[in-house]
């Protein structure tokens, strides 16, 4: 069953304060051809709250080609204990190769990381996406301050097209960091053990260092970016009145 | 047809990075041609020709672009390779898609 844009607008307001575990089998039952997109990180709790509800789903990851080996150890650790086919979405390299031949290993340290993340990450996402009909995510609002507003469900408004709409689910939208922590230590869900050494969020092994506590983890990623060099908002504040 | 790009300056007086990597694309293509009129949302005056189309067009990010057909019809462009693909009737590659995206959508900056 596909879901109309105007039911998604009102089921995101009838699960805006759902429990993950309501909002993960309303997904799940309304998708036949929809999947878990997990990080090797802490959305390890997806996978988890879906083997309990009791339906087989599938789970995808990006291996971007730079992950830790912590990392690559963790995701055959998860597609062991849940036994789940983990499919790998991996950079195009007809769009990798001329990119490294041209800038190196390490052009995000000069030129920032966005280019290399749209190669290794987001093309092979959109490939992944366009297979699909609708996906699952563990963005949640106290991640950054790109995702304050995320519904816990929503019409993808990066990956739809004219032609198809993506719709995504956000179940633990509403956790916090603490929250999810407190889940995977009372189920006894594994994870990654670069968390144990500091790592609050878990990308490229490049791009990604320890924080200390009460560091925001945004600030565990991409540290040597200006964030006003980020910026391309026009701020309304400015704007004359 | 009118075209008319807006972008910014940043309040330390700095052209933002991405109006920068579109004023170089538009130049190396020599779709710069094409635009007709060039002004600075300049963050340190509110009343800067660019502040003013942002806040008149309700638009927040820059660059944007301005199209009047013949008709005095207006549409916006935020994006530059949308100009590109509907306006200036040129090809847009799969690396530049992507970077665009990447860049256009904050939520994907933390996959």
């Amino acid at each position: 069953m596909a879901l109309s844009n105007l039911e998604i607008t009102t089921l995101a307001d009838q699960y805006k304060n759902s429990e993950p575990q309501e909002i993960l089998k309303l997904a799940l039952e309304s998708y036949d051809n929809i999947a878990v997109s997990f990080s090797g990180a802490e959305d390890v709790v997806l996978i988890d709250l879906a083997a309990r509800i009791g339906k087989d789903v599938r789970v995808f990851t990006l291996d971007t080609g730079r992950l830790h080996p912590e990392t690559y150890a963790y995701l055959e650790q998860v597609r062991e204990r849940y036994d789940v086919a983990i499919e790998v979405a991996s950079p195009d390299h007809n769009e990798l190769e001329p990119f490294l031949a041209e800038k190196g290993m390490f052009s995000f340290f000069e030129d920032g990381h966005k280019e290399c993340c749209s190669i290794r990450k987001v093309g092979p996402l959109r490939r992944k996406l366009a297979t699909l009909d609708a996906w699952i995510t563990g963005q949640r609002h106290d991640q950054s301050n790109t995702r304050t507003d995320v519904p816990v469900v929503q019409v993808d408004p990066a990956f739809s097209s004219e032609a198809n709409s993506l719709v995504k689910f956000n179940p633990i939208a509403n956790w916090s960091s603490q929250q999810v922590w407190d889940y995977i230590r009372e189920n006894e869900v594994p994870y990654n053990p670069l968390h144990a050494k500091g790592f609050d969020s878990i990308g490229c092994e490049p791009c990604t260092r320890p924080i200390l506590p009460n560091q925001h983890e945004r600030e565990g990623r991409w540290w040597w970016e200006d964030a006003k060099e980020k910026e391309c908002g026009l701020h309304s504040g400015n704007l004359k009145k | 047809m009118h075209i008319t790009m807006v972008k910014k300056i940043k309040e330390d007086g700095q052209p933002c990075r991405k109006c920068n990597d579109v004023m170089g694309k538009l130049e190396r293509s020599g779709q710069i041609a094409s635009i007709d009129h060039i002004t600075d949302a300049d963050e340190r005056n509110p009343s800067s020709e660019g502040m003013h189309l942002a806040q008149h067009h309700g638009v927040e990010l820059a660059p944007f672009f301005i199209v009047r057909d013949s008709d005095g019809e207006e549409k916006i462009y935020t994006s530059y390779l949308k100009l590109v693909r509907e306006v200036l009737n040129g090809k847009v590659s799969q690396r530049e898609e992507l970077m665009e995206l990447t860049e256009r959508v904050g939520s994907l900056d933390y996959i």
